[in-house]
């Protein structure tokens, strides 16, 4: 086996190396034994059938097999022989090679760059703490209540004012042509004035009026409403006034604790403060990583393979492409196919970012022994089996039947314990903070280059939750509230 | 085609139906030491012509020809009597130095 070295551009070799034929002959004859040791050819007993008749008929596919094998094994040996740790898989071209002759192939490779990791001891991050004080409790005990007002009937016969709660009965029309349209009638809807369901004009024209009344409301649709057939056309719809109630505080106190399963209002007041004490240990322990990611990534400076890096970008462009068809109707605006060319240096750097530091992580991993037990690696599958209540077993399933989706949970994991072990190290100081300043997000005033993946990742996941959450709430309002109803 | 330089008979038509197809068995492939190839051909071929035959068509030199007739089984099913048909080798020794290579073809 002979190695040439062709060219040396940064962080990529191109390496020619030769085989010699009867090298790859050996090995030929090598796989021919093993084969023929099975093979079945008429005429001849199972493992009796000679090497050159072998050679004959089945030479040509062993070659390619062996050939295959070959370029493998070498291009392996060359990279230890040379020392090159390579980023990716080696992008082999075979140059030359018949049957007799002599095995050449050209082999470009990325390596992993040469660093050195510098030291943990120096570094000063600092930790924002923050501990939910009685404010923050009862804010969030706030938040609660206003998710679950309820109303009552309003006390006398005053005319209903905005904020109220109509209850009543309509069924409209077409003004041009008279004809009822689905979904233009209803019996008992509750309708909070001044919360815009309706139509505009709609809920202005019940302002003013009382309980027991019978009213015209003249509306015309928008013209971009949803249903085409009644855009931009005239209605009216003849409202019966049953009731107005008006929306009732709700008082935290045990009744109320008792109403979200709590025994009292002190168990839920703890329990809240657990949970935003919980959440708040995440946010600081995020921003700590963050920041020490930071650090890492301006104290590093190395030339990142190119391979590794189009391979980010082309998984971000990816995700970003997946995130557009999952909800196309958000940022609509910019749906166009192809991003800027302003976006996509952004992205760039994003992905450059994101190769640099899993380079530093994986090579502090290494160098300091850093590893993943299989009850870590259970572990996690558990809690990623939580997530799916009643599909615990098929997750299970899937994961021990996927190893490839075992190894996706354990880059997150190391990725964790790296960070920890850092942090150990560096010097850490608390820094108290307000819960506001916690919780700010920082994207907008930072350089997109700041984002790191897991930033990216907490933040998208958190836009998530907060979005459910408000689609929750008025969910559960008016589930009560139909309740109620229904019990008076 | 034109016959080869130092044979003296020209290649024919039936010299083609004589050469089946070569033998190739585990019993056969231990002839090629002694530079025996094996070649299956119609029960009609006699030793001068399946010489003849591999003389011209391969172009070599051929020492000696042995030939046998592989008798067909008989075979019954029910009342049915039935033969398989004989096959005939022919076990061509060819001169030192000389050989064929078999499978490429005639």
């Amino acid at each position: 086996m002979q190695v040439k070295e062709l060219k040396q551009n940064g962080l990529e070799h191109e390496i020619e190396v030769t085989v010699k034929a009867n090298d790859i002959d050996k090995r030929v004859d090598v796989r021919l034994k093993e084969v023929g040791k099975t093979m079945k050819m008429p005429g001849f007993r199972p493992g009796k059938v000679p090497l050159k008749i072998l050679k004959q008929k089945y030479g040509k596919a062993i070659m390619g097999e062996v050939l295959e094998a070959a370029v493998n094994d070498t291009s392996v040996k060359v990279m230890k022989d040379k020392k090159l740790r390579p980023a990716m898989k080696p992008n082999i071209e075979v140059k030359s090679f018949d049957e007799g002759k002599d095995l050449v192939y050209a082999m470009k490779v990325e390596v992993l760059p040469e660093f050195k990791v510098k030291d943990f001891k120096g570094v000063k991050l600092e930790k924002p703490v923050a501990k939910p004080d009685d404010k923050a409790v009862t804010e969030a005990l706030e938040r609660i209540a206003e998710g679950r007002t309820s109303s009552e009937p309003i006390k006398g016969n005053r005319a209903s004012k905005k904020g109220d709660i109509l209850v009543f009965d309509f069924s409209g029309r077409t003004a041009d042509d008279n004809v009822e349209h689905d979904g233009m009638q209803a019996d008992g809807h509750q309708l909070e004035l001044g919360s815009n369901q309706f139509i505009p004009g709609f809920e202005d024209q019940l302002i003013g009026t009382k309980a027991g009344e019978k009213v015209e409301v003249k509306v015309s649709f928008p013209k971009e409403y949803g249903a085409t057939d009644l855009a931009g056309r005239d209605a009216i719809f003849d409202c019966d006034i049953k009731e107005i109630r008006e929306p009732a505080e709700a008082k935290i106190d045990d009744e109320f604790a008792k109403s979200l399963g709590m025994e009292d209002l002190a168990a839920l007041k703890k329990a809240v403060e657990e949970q935003m004490s919980k959440e708040f240990a995440a946010h600081s322990r995020l921003k700590l990583k963050k920041a020490l990611l930071d650090h890492l990534d301006d104290n590093h400076d190395f030339e990142v393979p190119p391979g590794m890096l189009d391979m980010e970008y082309n998984n971000i462009i990816q995700q970003i492409e997946m995130e557009r068809q999952q909800n196309p109707q958000q940022d609509s605006g910019e749906d166009a196919p192809d991003l800027s060319d302003d976006e996509k240096a952004e992205l760039k750097q994003i992905a450059e970012r994101r190769v640099r530091l899993g380079l530093i992580l994986s090579e502090v991993g290494n160098s300091n022994n850093i590893k993943i037990s299989d009850p870590e690696l259970q572990k996690s599958v558990i809690t990623e089996a939580q997530k799916y209540p009643g599909q615990e077993k098929e997750v299970f399933d899937y994961f021990s039947k996927n190893p490839q989706a075992l190894e996706s949970l354990r880059a997150p994991l190391f990725e964790d314990k790296v960070v920890d072990f850092i942090l150990e190290l560096a010097e850490v100081k608390e820094v108290s903070v307000t819960v506001e300043e916690l919780t700010a997000e920082e994207e907008e005033d930072e350089a997109p280059k700041k984002k790191s993946a897991t930033k990216k990742k907490a933040s998208t996941a958190k836009k998530s939750d907060s979005s459910k959450e408000a689609a929750k709430k008025p969910a559960a309002s008016k589930k009560k509230s139909t309740a109620k109803k229904k019990a008076s | 085609m034109a016959a080869k330089k130092k044979e003296k008979v020209e290649v024919q038509e039936w010299m083609y139906e004589i050469i089946r197809e070569p033998h190739v068995t585990e019993k056969a492939t231990m002839g090629s030491e002694y530079g025996q190839v094996t070649f299956r051909v119609p029960l009609t071929a006699t030793k001068p012509r399946v010489k003849a035959a591999v003389e011209t068509l391969f172009g070599v030199k051929v020492k000696a020809v042995n030939t046998l007739i592989l008798k067909g089984k008989t075979k019954r099913f029910k009342q049915n009597h039935g033969k398989r048909s004989s096959i005939k080798k022919a076990i061509v020794t060819l001169e030192e130095g000389q050989t064929i290579d078999v499978g490429t073809g005639v």
